[in-house]
């Protein structure tokens, strides 16, 4: 188990190494600043001396080292507009992003496991078949399109919800039902394929075969056994599940980390874009390895595997 | 390895009647499918053959005009005049070729990243896990968003962006039967006869692998057709002139209060492609995964 623990910690610090040196490769490939700060009519040396106080003109390694550094402390520098720490304008946006994603998987899972415990408690067919169709079809448009028909329909049409920012609890309703009906057909999936798994096992004939009735087999054995790896899909899937809620972001004008980001591209500010992927990619490799970890604690035989 | 040569079985013993091939038979889901696919494609293919119908030329007189209306424009206009039928056929024609391109890629890298890992496992296996774990903590959306702030978006780009890094998919998949075979006698035994790792790697494990490759592509196509529509939508894909679906949602999402056909017409242009790939593939995948169950390996 400590093994596991060890080598599972170093597979994330190689990771996260990796993905900052891409952010500073990146960011190198930007170029010097100084030209898209100061106005068009400044001279160059004006520009040179801002690069050189920005620190632009120390060789590449040096900087390199710098960044790291900053990384470790938390200063990713300053917004070229804002001149505020760049890293703390992403802090800022970020509830608005979590919360849309956390609501958006709660209630893609819930209704995930819902629909699958109720297929395999009544053992339908044509349920399964129905459900699977409804989750293609709503997997075939995507979110920003699904989107705008729930705009259409709820919001100018019969007028109930409002279709854009974050004012009420009454806006979180479209964006979240957006994403979660978009992750809720790969949940299904999966869990329904855990519990036909687990359907076939020895155990539960033994269970059916002492008598025991479907609904206790099914919730004290079955899904104690089927969710934790698909918990561990759930977890891979959150980098999708972000990238999702920063183009529904988008649509619904949400005050997030989406918003934050398309319009930094567009003003070119640089560093604000840097933190805000530095920061996705992080976080995502801390919580998958928390599920990792989750999962191998309740199931020790993945460690060892 | 040597045959003996048997002596042929008599007459008698092969009496009962060679089993027939059995017939292909279509799910529902495929029929379905191919029909969706039929619109959207025969809609792509006929556009640059019939007359009159130019994407790019605007009609100041005649803009926003409702679908079904003019039999010049049977969808309508956009708010330049713009045919909206031209502009949705050039469009699908644009986004099937670069999803090719990027399924090209993304099969590519994930297979050979996968084969390597599962064949030689050991420190190769773990370099490239974590190639693959970065690959995938950086979603596709936010690194395009960081790459456009550096150089201007393009269809070039988005190939080259999302060629690079969605191939995680076929990575594990490949490697899982790479692995499994690296031990396989058939294998194995050509290395007692000096043959190197390399031959033994392309004639025994590779032809092996790339089935399910070609599987994985077939149900990733879909996937990569709504990504690209989004990166489009965001303005990081396609650059005007040349329409794209996203970018064509996005102009009309302004109108959709009064004209929302300019939405949802591409959008169900969309839902017809990646829709019909879905339920096309369903049928693909399960006949091919029945077909490697009842074969096994190819020696």
């Amino acid at each position: 188990m400590l093994a596991f623990l060890l080598r599972r910690l170093a597979l994330a610090g190689a990771t996260v190494f990796l993905v900052v040196t891409i952010g500073f490769v990146l960011g190198r490939l930007t170029g010097a600043p100084g030209a898209l700060l100061l106005p068009d009519n400044a001279s160059s040396a004006d520009v040179d001396a801002l690069n050189a106080s920005l620190g632009f003109d120390r060789p590449v390694i040096v900087q390199y080292l710098d960044f790291l550094r900053g990384v470790v402390v938390g200063d990713l520098g300053d917004s070229y507009r804002l001149h505020e720490s760049a890293l703390g304008l992403v802090w800022e946006r970020l509830p608005a992003t979590v919360e849309l994603a956390f609501w958006a998987f709660l209630a893609g899972f819930a209704l995930a496991l819902v629909a699958a415990v109720v297929i395999h408690l009544s053992g339908s067919r044509i349920l399964r078949a129905v459900v699977g169709w409804l989750g293609a079809t709503r997997q075939a448009v995507p979110d920003f399109f699904f989107a705008l028909l729930l705009v259409l329909i709820f919001s100018v049409t019969l007028g109930l919800l409002p279709s854009l920012g974050r004012t009420s609890p009454a806006s979180l309703v479209l964006p979240v039902v957006t994403l979660a009906t978009g992750q809720f057909v790969m949940y299904l999936r999966l869990l329904d394929a855990a519990l036909s798994d687990q359907a076939e096992q020895d155990y539960v004939r033994t269970a059916f075969a002492i008598g025991q009735s479907r609904p206790t087999i099914l919730f004290t054995q079955m899904l104690p056994n089927a969710l934790p790896p698909v918990l561990g899909m759930a977890g891979l899937n959150l980098g999708g599940l972000l990238g999702g809620t920063v183009v529904v972001e988008v649509v619904f004008a949400w005050p997030g980390l989406g918003s934050l980001l398309t319009a930094a591209v567009s003003q070119r500010d640089f560093p604000i874009v840097q933190a805000g992927l530095l920061f996705v990619a992080v976080a995502f490799v801390v919580v998958n390895t928390l599920v990792d970890l989750l999962v191998a604690r309740i199931d020790p035989r993945t460690a060892t595997s | 390895m040597t045959t003996v040569a048997l002596p042929p079985l008599p007459e008698a013993a092969t009496s009962a009647p060679p089993p027939r091939p059995r017939r292909r038979r279509l799910r529902p889901s495929a029929v379905v499918g191919i029909v969706m696919l039929a619109v959207v494609v025969g809609a792509t293919a006929l556009r640059p053959v019939l007359p009159g119908f130019d994407p790019f030329g605007q009609d100041l007189s005649r803009v926003l005009l409702p679908p079904f209306v003019d039999p010049a424009h049977p969808l309508g206009t956009d708010p330049l005049g713009r045919d909206l039928f031209s502009r949705i056929a050039l469009a699908s024609a644009v986004t099937l070729g670069i999803t090719v391109a990027i399924v090209c890629l993304n099969a590519v890298i994930g297979t050979t990243v996968g084969i390597l890992a599962g064949f030689f496992g050991g420190r190769i296996e773990s370099a490239l896990s974590v190639l693959s774990n970065t690959v995938l903590a950086m979603p596709v959306v936010l690194l395009l968003i960081a790459v456009c702030a550096v150089v201007p978006p393009s269809a070039g780009l988005t190939i080259l962006v999302v060629g690079c890094t969605w191939w995680v998919g076929y990575a594990r998949v490949t490697r899982n039967v790479a692995a499994a075979l690296r031990a396989q006698d058939f294998v194995v035994a050509p290395r007692t006869q000096g043959a190197d790792r390399f031959w033994s790697l392309t004639r025994h494990v590779l032809p092996n692998v790339w089935p399910h490759t070609l599987i994985i592509a077939a149900t990733d196509i879909a996937t990569i057709v709504l990504v690209e529509a989004s990166l489009e939508y965001l303005g990081l894909g396609v650059q005007p002139p040349t329409p794209s679906w996203g970018a064509m949602i996005y102009d009309g999402q302004k109108y959709l209060a009064t004209d929302p056909w300019l939405v949802i017409l591409p959008g169900i242009a969309m839902f017809l492609a990646v829709g019909g790939v879905q339920f096309l593939s369903q049928q693909f995948t399960a006949e091919a995964r029945g077909a490697f169950l009842r074969k096994g390996a190819r020696r």
